[in-house]
């Protein structure tokens, strides 16, 4: 129900983000999904990957601060006013969404949602009660 | 102008003037400070050894970490009864300098100052605008003291808010402007900013600049910017504040008011006394304070001495331009900064490692310092929020311990260079 993401500091340097993809390259992981917001001194960087704790590892023994979280994935419909309906849900729960980012799988039609929010196992439990596809 | 007779005596009525006042001194603390006077003990000295000039180089060096040790005023040879007026300066752990003053001490020091704003070419006929901030520092009440007792107007303005400087400068008709060198360019270009020219639509005639070094070079662009005559002027709080000595209109080094001051110029490694000219470290013995005398103060200030006469009639024994420091002080916008300031907040704020930089830079003409540190606490990685405000707490304890802004800039950890020997951590691109 809840899927585990890594945040990783990245200072606003160039080539920090092709050490950070070489290092993975290097150690065959899956990138599933990635996010980085523009900022002017530094950024965090949110990775799904195949294997969390074992990238986590990784990229720590690589001198990267870095540490997993879990984040909600979430399939919407495919019509007008998906992400409407889930916003409101957690709206009227008053469930603060933090960040909220998409990623596409292969061989699925639709791009999944990824939510970041103040409560994660009770914006779960609405979500489903309310009809809403959570990834498991 | 000369302010005072005691600033042309010859060579040999000075000397005897230094000696009474050093023999006086010397007996003072040897009764009065049990600092000193377990030094001198140490030392073997009894206040009847010293029977010429050259004797003072038989007592015992004071240095800063002496005034934290006795913190607050345990250096002090008065009682609080006779003290008048406290001041103090940042402090390298927290704990600052502190500095006291008697009726008489204030006395001496409006003296020594109004000595030096005479030089500089300031008199009773000038409306003077103190733009040093105000408060426990000493440079902003010492100058209003001299400036009052030669006469002139003077202006409390304190330092910031450069655009009421401005204003309150037109109005009032200042003539002559006392900042550091630095602020006093920064205000120069603030007031073209504003669409003036600083030379005919405001009156200044005289600069007299203090707080922080400067150079021939900073002193032409001043003098070009304002159309003023510049001259600097030294002192710290542990001496007596401004008011040791500053440059006269020949502007051929700083004449030190050396019947209250009397200077050695050592080598900082060897504790050798060094000959006229010589370049090392400044060494003051102050010979007229009540409150606080201070033997041989260390000022970690490197300089050399000069005694053929001035062409402009004084025969007080004149010290070069300060050409830099025998310890790792910066001076930031007339602000005393050690490193070892910064590194203590540092290793006290969780969440960073313990390996830093500073970088000190100038935006325009204003004095700027980044502080480099390693993020090691992932925990704060859950949002921005939290990486923004560690980032305001590491600002937010710099500020507190000394007394300006900086930037802070969070890198990766291991990307700041690691140091076997002596540690090169500061950066200065000024």
């Amino acid at each position: 129900m809840l899927i585990k993401q890594i945040s990783i500091f990245i200072p606003n340097r160039k080539g920090t983000l092709a050490r950070l993809t070489s290092k993975l390259r290097e150690n065959g992981i899956d990138i599933r999904a990635i996010s980085v917001f523009d900022t002017t001194e530094f950024g965090i960087l949110r990775l799904v990957v195949d294997d969390a704790e074992k990238t986590l590892d990784m990229l720590k023994s690589e001198g990267f601060v870095a540490k997993v979280s879990d984040v909600i994935a979430v399939e919407p419909e495919d019509k007008p006013g998906s992400l409407d309906e889930i916003f409101h849900i957690l709206a009227d729960n008053d469930i603060n969404i933090e960040y909220i980012y998409s990623y596409v799988m292969r061989r699925h039609e639709l791009p999944y949602i990824v939510l970041k929010t103040s409560d994660m196992e009770r914006a779960v439990g609405v979500l489903k009660d309310n009809g809403i596809k959570v990834i498991e | 102008m000369i302010w005072s007779e005691n600033e042309t005596l010859d060579r040999e009525q000075m000397r005897a003037v230094q000696l009474e006042r050093l023999q006086d001194t010397v007996k003072r603390v040897y009764e009065k400070v049990p600092f000193y006077r377990s030094a001198l003990k140490e030392k073997g000295v009894e206040p009847g050894d010293i029977k010429t000039l050259e004797d003072i180089r038989l007592l015992p060096m004071t240095v800063k970490q002496d005034f934290r040790d006795n913190y607050p005023f345990g250096l002090f040879a008065v009682g609080k009864d006779e003290l008048v007026r406290f001041h103090a300066s940042s402090g390298t752990t927290g704990k600052p300098t502190v500095v006291g003053y008697t009726r008489n001490d204030l006395n001496t020091w409006a003296e020594c100052v109004g000595r030096l704003v005479t030089m500089a070419g300031v008199t009773y006929k000038d409306v003077a605008q103190i733009s040093f901030g105000y408060g426990l520092f000493t440079g902003a009440l010492g100058l209003q003291q001299g400036l009052e007792r030669v006469g002139a107007s003077v202006i409390p303005m304190s330092s910031g808010n450069t655009k009421k400087q401005i204003m309150i400068m037109k109005d009032f008709g200042t003539t002559a402007l006392i900042s550091t060198p630095s602020y006093a360019l920064h205000i120069a270009e603030v007031v073209r900013e504003m669409g003036m020219d600083p030379k005919k639509d405001l009156s200044l005639k005289w600069g007299v600049f203090g707080g922080e070094g400067s150079t021939e070079a900073m002193r032409k662009e001043l003098q070009d910017a304002w159309g003023i005559f510049a001259t600097e002027n030294y002192g710290m709080s542990e001496l007596i504040g401004p008011g040791v000595s500053g440059e006269c209109q020949a502007l051929c080094g700083m004449h030190i008011n050396e019947d209250h001051f009397i200077p050695e110029i050592i080598d900082p490694k060897t504790g050798q006394v060094l000959g006229e000219g010589e370049a090392g470290e400044l060494v003051i013995t102050t010979v007229t304070k009540e409150a606080l005398p201070i033997l041989r103060y260390r000022t970690k200030d490197i300089t050399s001495l000069h005694y053929e006469k001035c062409a402009c009639g004084r025969t007080t024994v004149r010290m070069s331009k300060i050409q830099g420091r025998s310890d790792d002080m910066m001076v930031l916008g007339g602000v005393n900064v050690f490193p070892s300031q910064i590194e203590e907040v540092l290793l006290n704020t969780p969440g960073i490692g313990p390996h830093y930089q500073i970088k000190v830079f100038k935006k325009g003409y204003l004095d700027k310092i980044e502080v480099v540190v390693e993020l090691v606490d992932a925990s704060v990685l859950d949002s921005y929020t939290q990486l923004e405000a560690l980032t305001r707490d590491i600002k937010a304890r710099l500020r507190t311990v000394l007394g300006i802004d900086s930037k802070i800039t969070l890198v990766e950890p291991r990307t700041l260079e690691r140091f076997e020997g002596k540690a090169k951590r500061v950066i200065d691109l000024r």
